[in-house]
């Protein structure tokens, strides 16, 4: 029967959670800085300025001078760039081989699941750091080679989410329908399974963008990533150290940057999970 | 006892739900009292506000829900209570039984110790006392092996065995009075009847009192002296049940229980009473009769002002003004005169020796539980044999209905006609073609031809396509209309199911649960097929919206000439369309037989326990069906 | 139950075998002239080949890998080519270090992630449970070793009140040894603090809205017992799981927070023998964190397992 039980269901939330809404607004704040970054930026990343070096934050610059007086906002603003760009690329990168997988594993079951999900868990099995440090000492390092190795680290987690949303709506009797029609199999991935499959995916992106964002910058911390004199966030936070007692800004402003970004990112996708749970909607 | 002194007293309680702007009245004004030893039902259809009685009572609305009335059990207001007092009220005085005992009990905690629970906390008992009261309960309610069960762990009790556990957790400090939230909807009948019969010994040998709450009007008829029907949030009549569902006088009970599938062969030229449109949300009571929409009785005074409970001279509590003067729901419908007898000719389906089981995948399985995942690792562990040596034939044009329980395997039994599972041994022949050896190509033949409808109404339709897009998809796949003529294709379709065409934009969780499975049908439609598997087609509906789909699906079948697979649960709903009838039990079919003698002369052990249980009468034959040994879990 | 814990033994050596095949593997697809690039600029061709023959490397790559293997098997990992010693000793107090440092962290972890996620839930919308969003928020936003530098900055530049660098032993006492330790702790804490006490706080909410929890305080339950006993008993198996998986990240966060404070643990090891390219160190230093990774896994599935009924006492998993 259609009984609820105890408590009625409430009516359907039309608000927007505040997450969602924060996170978006930060997001959305953080795309216009990264494609205008080089209009806003007040000097160029590179410039030195040898008479201002170590300058604390001032109208003239506004997050300081480093050590060779490059502006520190101009840098945090290109940094964004290459901090973004991992982030998405490495995301990509794990959607496009972990989607895939999670698909095929949850329609076709049996030893396509067993196989793929198997291998998955070995990779999942290894130490998320060691695994790219490995990738990255081997080969010379290159921003691509970073995003590749970390989207690969990000596959099984995509995939897992996928796959168990895919067996979530195999059961759904409209998959069944689809079946009892003859419908082709790539007709019930793409077309009934797949649109279905990207909302509850979206929480999981938002979670993998963050993660190859803080990876990247550990990666360049530990001068295993991004090499200078690029303007890395990373990068930054370890050239600024040896200068901390000094010209604390120098680390500082790239991590406020890092963290602003991170923050958007986790409520964007927060606030989404929250946009979907179906407690919270009011329906079973 | 005194009657003057009632020993549950709820007045004027209103219940809103208030969020973003929006509020809802889930109950408006309801007033009712329980004398001690009395048993007071309340029956309504989901969204009727029932449920919101509970919450009230017992203090768990949640914090959207905004409360107004008094509700005083035992001369205090449990309205007006701290946590703390109220809490001592709960469990001690007033125990309760929820809809579903799969979920109601800790996963993680011996069966013992959750009844055990509340006599350590408000009898003081010690642990030890507390346990022996626990295992002696057990025995009280009808378990055999108390000490046994009392140890387990719930996934290793059935379900009856679970809701006797809660049953027993609830009287475990001798509470004067019982709450019962749908307790046997989640059953099977033959366990309902049990459980049925267990609260009948209950009342009898303890004096108390019972609140119960259920949709199903014989449940309510058979357990409680009091009813009170309830419609969008109102109580609409109460009163003496022999009187309230023998004589009923508000047309909303009178609709109800004309709509009731009676256990009775279906005629073929008959149609069942039903009840139009669906309810209301959310009300509007202040604008006047909450039922005049649906009411065939209904005229402009209705609307007028709004209606109260009165009581007319030698009469119980109704909310109509007309009550007196309305007659009797206008009974079934005849749709010819003479009633088209169905004669059976060449099989149109043939099912021989079907046989399925679920196997957990060979060696896989064994390297699933080897290499370590961090989640999600346990595989289910599937019942051995779902459909045992079945075979059964069905004509052109011709209903078969297949009964059964829960897990007797008569939805895979309908997937494997289908061939949307695949046999292990046996076969399907399709008009005369073996289904097993056909090519794919041939397959997609049949495929147009044969469609199924489901039980779950939510998750029939696919949430992202539009109802437009879901019946088309149909006329692509096997290209039937040209694509100009598409649009007016599925016109036709929705207007065969009685839907507004403008619904062909909507999307699926706009509609009722009703309309949707209006669209599944017009979907199964969609493709001119001449054989649906219909598998539980209206057990997720209210019983009025039940009646509407049961006389539609028989329209279509006579309008299309279509053959129907009707898989249910419930009896009486089976008997009401179909030629013959087909008895599932664990896998196998026990008695196939036409409708009419299936019900007058049941052979089958089996079959007759499901008739004795589905009368709702006090079969006191009854054998126990429910498993009693610790270890078999049911799902 | 036993059968189980076997199984799940044999699947974590299977594991490792297959990690010290990758590990090896990945190691030697370093550029062919490893020894060149060990050796600089200046070495010269004779140099290069008397090193690779040093190392094993004119062998044939299964050679190499079963020598490493039976090696590791009998504690011997060779010896380091930058520092000129037995890798073995300096692995073993590295990783004593790191295994005090992440213990601890872990433990913390443990205790305020879960306290916090459970406060959060019960509290759910209220004003305490937006503070706890936003502290443990913080920890996530950024990575663990820039809070490491502010708490430098904090603590021992500004206010010299604890030690920026290095460790003591416990031979200069309990107070000295534990002082160079509470920085470092904080800062893996904080940054792990988020994954535990957010999903804590969902499970926490998911097994409140259950029907068994309703029924309990419809059995007038205290709250406390409801929360305790009928709550957290289900919401800690999903929590157990995150844990071990933190321990994942853990391993990731003391690489950085080891650098950061120059702790001398087993990821400042890995860091130095990377940026060296000592092969040995290298191989060493990884294997040791992945076996340390799949015996917490392996712990975890245990505990759990001992605490989920359905697997500890069988009949019919999910």
């Amino acid at each position: 029967m259609t009984e609820q039980g105890l408590i009625q269901p409430r009516r359907k939330r039309r608000r927007l959670p505040f997450a969602l809404l924060a996170g978006s607004v930060i997001v959305a704040v953080l795309v216009i800085l990264v494609l205008l970054a080089k209009l806003i930026a007040p000097y160029p990343f590179d410039q030195f300025h040898i008479h201002d070096r170590f300058s604390p934050p001032s109208l003239k610059y506004w997050a300081g001078t480093d050590e060779y007086g490059r502006d520190v906002f101009s840098r945090v603003l290109i940094g964004s760039q290459l901090s973004l760009t991992l982030g998405i690329s490495a995301t990509v990168v794990g959607i496009g081989l972990g989607v895939p997988l999670g698909l095929v594993a949850g329609y076709r079951r049996g030893i396509f699941d067993e196989l793929i999900m198997r291998s998955l868990d070995l990779l999942m099995a290894f130490p998320p750091i060691l695994l790219v440090l490995l990738i990255l000492v081997v080969t010379p390092p290159a921003l691509m080679k970073t995003a590749i190795a970390i989207g690969i680290l990000s596959t099984p987690y995509i995939a897992r989410v996928t796959r168990s949303v895919t067996l979530d709506l195999m059961s759904a009797e409209f998959i069944e329908a689809a079946r009892a029609r003859g419908e082709r199999d790539w007709y019930i991935l793409l077309r009934e399974l797949l649109p279905n499959i990207w909302p509850v995916l979206m929480v999981e992106i938002s979670l993998r963008v963050v993660f190859a964002v803080l990876l990247g910058a550990v990666l360049s911390f530990l001068n295993f990533g991004v090499q200078p004199p690029s303007a890395d966030w990373g990068l930054m936070i370890s050239s600024g150290r040896a200068f901390v007692d000094i010209a604390p800004w120098i680390s500082l402003a790239p991590g406020l940057a890092m963290g602003v970004t991170v923050l958007g990112i986790s409520l964007a996708g927060d606030g989404l999970r929250e946009l979907m749970d179906p407690r919270l909607r009011g329906q079973r | 006892m005194n009657s003057a002194a009632p020993l549950l007293d709820v007045g004027n309680l209103t219940v809103r739900y208030a969020s973003e702007g929006e509020s809802f009245t889930a109950l408006h004004d309801v007033s009712f009292t329980l004398q001690p030893g009395r048993a007071l039902g309340i029956v309504g259809e989901s969204g009727s506000g029932k449920s919101s009685i509970v919450g009230a009572i017992l203090g768990i609305l949640g914090p959207a829900a905004q409360m107004q009335g008094n509700v005083h059990f035992e001369n205090r207001d449990l309205a007006t209570l701290t946590p703390k007092s109220r809490r001592a009220v709960l469990g001690k005085r007033i125990g309760s039984v929820f809809q579903d005992p799969f979920t109601s009990l800790n996963p993680a905690l011996r069966v013992g110790r959750q009844i055990a629970e509340p006599m350590i906390w408000h009898l003081g008992l010690s642990k030890a006392e507390a346990m022996n009261r626990a295992r002696s309960l057990l025995g009280d309610m009808g378990i055999q092996e108390p000490v046994a069960v009392a140890n387990a762990f719930p996934h290793q009790l059935s379900g009856g065995m679970k809701q006797r556990v809660l049953i027993a957790a609830a009287m475990a400090c001798e509470p004067t009075l019982l709450i019962l939230d749908e307790p046997t909807t989640a059953l099977d009948v033959t366990v309902e009847s049990q459980i049925l019969d267990l609260l009948e010994a209950l009342r009898q040998s303890t004096q108390i009192s019972l609140l119960f709450i259920s949709h199903n009007l014989r449940v309510v008829k058979r357990v409680c002296d009091d009813v009170a029907v309830m419609y969008a949030g109102q109580i609409v009549e109460m009163g003496a049940a022999e009187y309230v569902l023998g004589a009923p006088s508000h047309p909303y009970t009178k609709g109800l229980l004309a709509s009731l599938p009676i256990l009775q062969a279906g005629s073929r030229g008959l149609r069942l009473p039903s009840i139009s449109g669906h309810i209301p949300q959310p009300s509007r009571p202040e604008l006047g009769c909450v039922f005049a929409s649906r009411c065939p009785f209904s005229e402009p005074a209705c609307n007028a002002s709004p209606q109260n409970l009165t009581t007319p001279p030698g009469s119980h509590q109704i909310r109509c003004w007309k009550a007196l003067s309305v007659g009797s729901w206008p009974a079934q419908v005849a749709v010819s005169t003479v009633a088209p007898k169905f004669r059976r000719g060449d099989a149109l389906v043939n099912a021989t020796d079907l046989r399925k089981s679920y196997k957990a995948f060979g060696g896989w399985a064994g390297w699933r539980r080897l290499l370590p995942s961090l989640q999600n690792a346990r595989s289910a562990n599937s019942t051995p044999v779902a459909v045992d040596t079945v075979s059964l034939s069905l004509s052109p044009g011709e209903v078969l209905g297949l009964v059964g329980e829960s897990g007797c395997g008569k939805s895979s039994l309908g997937r494997l006609i289908l061939q949307l599972l695949r046999q292990d041994s046996g076969s399907v022949e399709y008009d005369g073609a073996n289904l097993g050896a056909l090519s794919s190509k041939a397959l997609q033949n049949f495929r147009r031809e044969a469609q199924i409808v489901f039980q779950n109404v939510g998750s029939a339709l696919n949430p992202r396509h539009s109802i437009g897009e879901a019946l088309e998809r149909p006329l692509v796949l096997f290209d039937l209309v040209p694509a100009s003529q598409r649009i007016r294709r599925v016109e036709d379709l929705l207007s065969m199911v009685q839907l507004p065409l403008s619904y062909r934009t909507r999307f699926p969780h706009q509609l009722s649960g009703g309309e949707r499975q209006r669209v599944a049908i017009a979907r199964a439609l969609a493709t001119n097929p001449r054989f649906i598997v219909c598998d539980e087609p209206v057990s997720a509906l209210d019983v009025s919206v039940q009646a509407a789909i049961v006389n539609l699906l028989a329209d279509l079948r006579d309008e299309f000439g279509l053959a129907y697979l009707f898989i249910s649960h419930d009896l009486a709903v089976v008997a009401q369309i179909s030629d013959r009838i087909a008895v599932m039990y664990r896998g196998r079919i026990c008695e196939t037989g036409p409708t009419a003698e299936i019900l007058e002369r049941p052979q089958h052990p089996y079959t007759q326990r499901l008739l004795a249980s589905a009368m709702y009468e006090n079969p006191k034959q009854a054998d126990r069906v429910d498993g009693q040994t610790v270890g078999t879990a049911h799902s | 139950m036993a059968y189980y814990a076997l199984k799940r033994l044999g699947a974590v050596f299977l594991i490792l075998i297959i990690m010290s095949l990758v590990i090896f593997l990945s190691t030697h697809a370093l550029p062919k002239n490893t020894a060149a690039m060990i050796l600089g600029h200046y070495s010269t061709a004779e140099t290069q080949a008397a090193l690779e023959h040093k190392l094993g490397l004119d062998q044939p790559l299964r050679i190499q890998y079963l020598r490493w293997a039976s090696g590791v098997l009998h504690g011997d990992l060779g010896d380091s080519l930058v520092m000129n010693r037995p890798v073995a000793p300096i692995l073993w107090r590295a990783l004593a270090n790191s295994a005090v440092l992440a213990g601890a962290a872990m433990v913390m972890v443990s205790i305020v992630g879960l306290s916090l996620g459970v406060i959060a839930a019960v509290w759910r919308g209220h004003s305490t449970d937006h503070a706890i969003a936003i502290f443990t928020y913080l920890g996530l936003a950024v990575p663990e070793f820039y809070w490491g530098l502010v708490l430098i900055l904090i603590f021992s530049t500004t206010f010299h009140l604890l030690p920026s660098s290095g460790s003591g032993s416990v031979s200069m006492g309990f107070g000295r040894y534990s002082s160079h330790l509470v920085l470092p702790v904080i800062t893996l804490t904080f940054s792990l603090l988020a994954h535990v006490s957010r999903l804590t706080r969902s499970s926490m909410l998911e097994a409140l809205d259950t029907n068994y929890v309703r029924a309990a305080r419809a059995r007038g339950l205290p709250e406390r017992q409801v929360i305790l006993r009928h709550a957290l008993r289900n919401a800690l198996m999903p929590a157990i799981t995150v844990l071990a998986q933190n321990f994942g990240f853990l391993i990731g966060g003391i690489v950085a927070v080891e650098t950061v404070f120059a702790y001398p643990g087993l990821g400042q090891l890995l860091v130095y023998a990377l940026q060296r390219l000592d092969l040995p160190v290298m191989q060493a230093a990884v294997l040791m964190m992945t076996a340390t990774f799949c015996i917490t896994n392996l712990a975890a599935d245990l505990l759990y397992g001992w605490i989920n009924p359905r697997i500890r006492y069988g009949g019919g998993v999910d």
